[in-house]
């Protein structure tokens, strides 16, 4: 289980109360879609994927991508128990939209991206340590349910 | 495996690292460090706890050899034959460790370039970076 230090909690919740979600949500799927072309699988019904900037400027991208980091902006609340936290979205990506685990990872590894790109130089080493441990923990927790 | 837009898409950034190596070497083996404390297992010789001049140097021959790489991108698996060989047979680095490396040069890519490190750029080097470490880990067995 991941073990977050209070400094951890403070660098991670800090950063986010600066971030644009729906922007941010946006960014990260898109670029998952354009960088890890394979993940469109999930997305059939998104309409128009064909180009990168198809799939930026595509709206359900965009409105999906809001959803996602909304609900891991609710999750920061419940961060020492990630789990509890994901346990009926996990169930729900396994029963019903059958997503490969595999893809919460690259997800979570985008948003630090994202992250990094936004706040440059503030994004620092201790900063990137906190926020990969937070995309570990909610990939653990969103993979939990499988079976 | 490169088009001609991603490989322009390397060139650029390239262009922008050339002459930094050491210190964005340095910035890369500090957040490999710190964000996946478990890879530096293999930099023992840096010591428990790197100072700036060593993460420096030896973050100088890194990027010294991805600049390698960005020259001879058609020609990868012979441009990088030595290092290829080095991992394999000295080295021995877990394949799985690649990833890792290649999340942090995106951070330190991301974080420098900011609203220039756009999606054609991060999924050029992403598509670069993959293959560098593809031609590393091939002579393994």
């Amino acid at each position: 289980m991941v073990h977050f230090t209070a400094a951890d909690k403070a660098a991670i919740t800090s950063m986010w109360r600066k971030v644009n979600v729906e922007e941010a949500g946006g960014e990260t799927l898109g670029r998952l879609l354009v960088v890890y072309p394979w993940t469109q699988r999930f997305f059939d019904n998104f309409g128009n994927l064909s180009s990168a900037s198809a799939i930026m400027g595509n709206p359900k991208v965009k409105a999906h991508g809001k959803r996602v980091l909304t609900s891991l902006g609710e999750a920061l609340r419940n961060i020492d128990d990630l789990k509890g936290a994901f346990s009926q979205l996990s169930e729900l990506h396994c029963e019903r939209l059958h997503v490969d685990p595999e893809n919460f990872r690259l997800l979570g590894n985008m948003l630090v991206i994202i992250l990094a790109k936004h706040f440059g130089k503030e994004f620092t080493p201790q900063m990137q340590a906190s926020w990969q441990k937070m995309v570990a923990g909610v990939a653990s927790a969103l993979a939990h349910k499988y079976h | 495996m490169l088009s001609a837009q991603e490989r322009a898409h390397v060139t650029q950034v390239w262009d922008l690292i050339a002459g930094h190596e050491a210190h964005v070497g340095a910035e890369l083996l500090l957040r490999l460090f710190t964000v996946y404390p478990s890879t530096k297992i293999y930099f023992r010789h840096l010591g428990t706890c790197p100072d700036e001049a060593q993460l420096q140097s030896h973050g100088q021959r890194m990027l010294a050899a991805v600049g390698v790489a960005v020259q001879r991108m058609d020609d990868l698996r012979a441009a990088l034959s030595p290092l290829a060989d080095l991992h394999a047979q000295v080295l021995r680095v877990d394949p799985a460790n690649f990833p890792l490396l290649i999340q942090c040069f995106q951070v330190v890519l991301a974080s420098h370039l900011q609203d220039e490190f756009t999606v054609e750029v991060q999924a050029a080097w992403d598509k670069f970076l993959t293959g560098v470490a593809v031609v590393l880990t091939e002579k393994y067995r």
